[in-house]
């Protein structure tokens, strides 16, 4: 592999919204520095989850090494970063960005500025990245690349002058971009001969060596076969392998200042690595490890359950299979006794439980029934010292309760203004309070302090709606503020269904109570007998209704190929029956605990 | 000897009733051109499909449709001396049926048809009153249907079925039992009592999509039902099945052919062919022809299986239709017959489900380990069924 002097590497990634063309233009560059060859261009690179890529979100951060040669006649050693792109990852996003020292900002030349790029913007412009500005897809129709351009300049303050037009698709504007990345991004800094600090931005799992972890060395350098040390961690390894990926893994023997590899030094599990640690020689250790480390908390749980009692070890080795390969959530054992045994699982949002979520469902095949997602809620009893809970069925007696504090997050919206009033409304109806609103031509920029638990189930499809598409958000956590909140239970024919219970806000009770109770009932099916669903607030009933028992239920008529018909109907009915749980003698199908997390749709 | 029914569809209709979901024609009339190119192919696909149950005796046949009686007695006539013709029957079947709609014109044609050898009319009634019956979408009358009743016990038929639908739109409980007195009162041999079924892509299916149907709710449909088996028990019918009430020996030997899963040859559009368990199929086997009366003529022109729809059944799916389809009626699940069958009594399969369908009332068991439906049961076959499968 080719050595180059640091004034000629350049260390950047790119940040854009879902669907703005961040992988298309990734691959683009490839393709014009001659990474790739033709074969491998027919699949996005960076991309290699198949939800990463359904969904165009990048879970894991990858990085891509390519040599330009620039018009000033020199070879550069150009390293492509990727960054995770959506809301949940916003630490893990600002540790992808210290490994940089530019960041390239894609805008679709249609669609403008979204919640989410302009929060990962903020986030390079704090980490001193030099910003390079793009709008992309200007071949589309609808693209409006000088009004683009001009939002840029309001909103992020980027001379719009300096915003170079691109499409990835065709390939228009790639030299000039490539250009710019030389002339602005600065080279990085580091000394080579000061004591080691590199960067771990990013890590997963690898059947054979265990976990691999992306560094970006600050200063100093890593060798093969050399005792390091994980400063925050406290670990000391020794380094086995150390490669880059051109996308291609190619091993090299060392790592220099200012450059991007991966490092593989003997640890076992991701859980061992922390994302945001340094790491130094044990020959030469640094004094201080870099700034910026954060412990990644969950912020949003909800409990798992096999829908078949028999998948529990299925789903408990799913669990381990994935915790491997992303550390950021946490699981343990959990009962309920509606649900049997599962796991109750901490997540970074709700996002991320949802792509968890699907992982298990998807790649595991298993028949998983989730509880309604909740947030850490900090208790303050009337004696003892306050504690924190991640599950309604941990709430006290309302009795014992002196205050419930819940986690608050400052959202900023990005919506266009015709449809602020929805969205207004929206955060409304979900306690928010309003911090301050700008206006961009014709986006507003809004922002809310919200309470966490409003938004982990549905707030972002509600905006979506609510603004036609058009509306994005992002959000940070503020801290915790003392709130009316109470624990809603559900009984169904008297036995309650722990799996179900909610925290709700006092004035929210009677409302979630009687469109819960409704949206059981229409998943409930009919039974042999009546089945009453209640919802309670301690012992006091707020809303009932009955599934009347089921009467009747007959073919009439089962001749020639009314058989085979009937046959199948009955195979689909049996089916169906084996994603239902049994709470007391009704059966419960899957679909009445989802209903739970879409309260509020109808 | 084995045998086999003969079922012979005849998909054309003077109008399409809104619940219906058969293969059926809409013609002003049935033309003589078409009569005979429809017959025509239906002798050729009985003369080339025969030898799929070779050696067979001809035990039944079954004119369904459609309407068949829209078809002249020497057409009828012609497909059954060929079907005789096919099967190189010594006997003659012992039951000729035929669907008979109630109107004039058919009813002229009785004695032809009785003539021909058909010897059980099946009329298709529905109700007795003309408000339900104009709600159904039928062109006849209350007082046609009692005439038809006549005329078929004059043109000689002793064997004759009333059907009705419950549960039809507007319909309530009183409504429905005078229409089963009315059918009691003319004194037939045989009643089948359809509860009204929704069917996919059908009017009514869309008006119900629309709850504009208004259709007896659950409680009301289940009293006609509990009615039905306790009135006609009264009146001396010995309920057969889930949906047919006979007096005694006069249950319909070709229907019951598919409850026993007893071969049957189905002929003409749609129709359903099965084949019991045997050398050819070791857990029988069901096929359908085209739909379609365009597709269906030029598959019989081909010789071929051009759009046919096969299905083999596999040796779970036999077991579990040989228990639904033997508790649908009366006699229910002979855990002897089960076991020579399936090398085990129902038990073997089914223990858990058996014991929790008797806990729930369903299903009753006798010593030998014989199962039937429980009263309740009968209201709830579907459910019960749904253990089997």
């Amino acid at each position: 592999m080719k050595s180059f002097p640091q004034e000629r590497i350049r260390n950047f990634c790119i940040v854009a919204h879902i669907d703005h063309g961040k992988s298309t233009l990734a691959d683009r560059l490839m393709d014009e520095t001659g990474a790739v060859t033709e074969r491998e261009k027919q699949e996005q690179l960076l991309d290699s989850m198949d939800i990463e890529r359904e969904r165009g979100i990048t879970i894991k951060a990858q990085t891509v090494r390519m040599v330009y040669r620039a018009q000033d006649g020199e070879e550069y050693l150009l390293n492509l970063i990727d960054t995770p792109g959506h809301v949940d990852f916003s630490y893990e996003v600002s540790r992808s960005l210290s490994a940089c020292e530019g960041a390239v900002l894609v805008v679709d030349a249609a669609q403008g500025i979204e919640a989410q790029t302009l929060a990962n913007t903020y986030l390079a412009i704090d980490a001193d990245l030099e910003i390079i500005p793009a709008v992309n897809k200007i071949d589309l129709p609808s693209a409006d690349p000088d009004r683009v351009a001009q939002e840029i300049e309001d909103i992020v303050g980027l001379d719009a002058a300096d915003v170079i037009p691109v499409s990835a698709k065709s390939g228009v504007g790639m030299h000039e971009l490539l250009e710019a990345i030389v002339e602005k991004v600065p080279p990085p800094t580091g000394e080579a001969d000061v004591p080691t600090r590199a960067l771990v931005f990013d890590a997963w799992f690898d059947t054979y060596v265990g976990a691999v972890m992306l560094v970006r060395v600050i200063e100093g350098r890593i060798k093969k076969r050399q005792r390091v040390k994980f400063m925050i961690k406290g670990s000391e390894r020794e380094t086995t392998n150390l490669s880059v990926y051109t996308p291609h893994q190619v091993e090299v023997k060392e790592l220099g200042p200012g450059e991007v590899g991966a490092v593989v030094a003997g640890v076992k599990t991701l859980s061992d690595v922390l994302i945001g640690d340094t790491i130094t020689t044990m020959d030469n250790p640094a004094s201080e490890p870099l700034p910026g480390f954060q412990e990644v908390k969950p912020m949003v749980f909800a409990g798992l359950y096999p829908v078949d009692a028999e998948d529990y070890e299925d789903l408990k080795a799913s669990l381990e299979k994935l915790k491997i390969n992303d550390s950021s959530f946490d699981y343990e054992p959990e009962t309920s006794m509606a649900l049997g045994f599962g796991f109750r699982c901490g997540f970074l949002g709700f996002l991320h439980a949802e792509i968890i979520q699907e992982r298990l469902e998807r790649e595991f095949e298993l028949n998983l029934i989730t509880t309604a997602p909740t947030v850490r809620y900090r208790v303050v009893p009337k004696k003892g010292e306050a504690f924190e809970i991640e599950s309604p069925a941990a709430l006290p007696e309302a009795t014992d309760i002196q205050a419930i504090e819940e986690p608050v997050v400052l959202a900023t919206i990005h919506v266009p203004s015709e449809h602020l009033g929805q969205v207004l409304t929206l955060c409304q109806e979900r306690r928010g309070v309003q911090k301050d609103m700008a206006v961009h031509g014709s986006r507003v920029q809004v922002r809310y302090l919200l309470p966490l638990n409003e938004i982990v189930t549905d707030f972002h499809d509600k905006l979506k709606s609510a603004t036609r598409g058009y509306g994005s958000f992002d959000y940070e956590l503020q801290g915790y503020q003392e709130a009316s909140l109470v624990k809603l239970d559900i009984m169904v024919n008297g036995d309650p269904v722990d799996a179900l219970s909610l925290i709700v806000h006092r004035d929210h009770a009677q409302s979630k109570g009687a469109e819960l109770t409704r949206k059981l009932k229409e998943f409930i099916p009919r039974q042999q007998f009546a089945v009453a669903i209640q919802a309670a607030i301690g012992s006091k009933i707020i809303a009932r209704t009955t599934v009347r028992a089921l009467r009747k239920n007959v073919t009439a008529k089962c001749y020639g190929g009314d058989i085979t018909r009937k046959r199948k109907l009955l195979e689909k009915q049996k089916a169906g029956k084996k994603r239902m749980k049994m709470v007391g003698s009704v059966e419960i199908p899957q679909e009445a605990f989802l209903a739970a997390l879409k309260l509020g749709d109808s | 000897m084995p045998t086999v029914g003969l079922y012979v569809h005849i998909p054309f209709c003077e109008r399409v009733c809104p619940y219906c979901d058969f293969a059926v024609v809409a013609v002003r009339k049935v033309e003589p051109e078409l009569e005979a190119r429809y017959v025509a192919a239906l002798i050729r696909e009985i003369e080339s499909r025969a030898v799929e149950f070779e050696g067979a005796q001809l035990d039944t046949v079954y004119f369904g449709g459609g309407t068949p009686s829209l078809f002249r007695p020497e057409a009828l006539a012609k497909i059954l001396e060929a079907a005789t013709r096919a099967f190189a029957a010594s006997t003659p079947p012992r039951e000729i049926t035929l669907e008979v709609n109630p109107s004039t014109v058919e009813r002229d044609r009785l004695p032809a048809f009785r003539s021909s050898g058909i010897d059980r009319i099946s009329l298709g009634v529905q109700s007795f009153d003309d408000a339900t019956l104009k709600r159904l979408g039928r062109a006849h009358k209350a007082h046609e249907a009692r005439q038809t009743f006549t005329a078929a016990r004059q043109a000689g038929f002793g064997n004759v079925s009333l059907d009705l639908i419950l549960a039809c739109p507007h319909q309530g409980f009183d409504a429905f039992a005078r229409d089963l007195e009315e059918a009691l009162a003319l004194e037939p041999e045989h009643l089948s009592l359809y509860e009204l079924t929704i069917e996919a892509g059908t009017p009514f299916e869309f008006a119900a999509s629309r709850d504009q149907l208004a259709p007896p709710d659950d409680e009301v449909a289940t009293r006609m039902l509990e009615h039905t088996a306790a009135r006609s028990a009264g009146a001396g019918f010995e309920r057969y099945e889930i949906s047919n009430y006979a007096r005694p020996g006069f249950a319909s030997l070709h229907n019951q052919r598919y409850w026993a899963r007893e071969a049957v040859l189905g002929v003409g559009t749609g129709a359903w062919s099965y084949e019991a368990p045997g050398a050819r199929f070791r857990f029988g086997a069901r096929r359908m022809n085209p739909r379609d009366l365009g597709a269906y003529f030029a598959a019989v022109g081909a010789g071929g299986d051009e759009g046919v729809e096969s299905e083999v059944l596999t040796l779970e799916q036999a077991r579990g239709e040989a228990i639904f389809l033997s508790l649908r009626r009366r006699t229910g699940v002979d855990a002897r017959a089960f076991e020579a069958e399936f090398g085990g009594r129902p038990r073997k399969f089914y223990d858990e489900q058996i014991d929790r369908l008797m806990a729930a009332g369903l299903l009753a068991e006798t010593e030998s380990g014989d199962l039937r439906l429980s009263d309740r049961g009968l209201l709830l076959s579907d459910t019960v069924f749904a253990d089997f499968v």
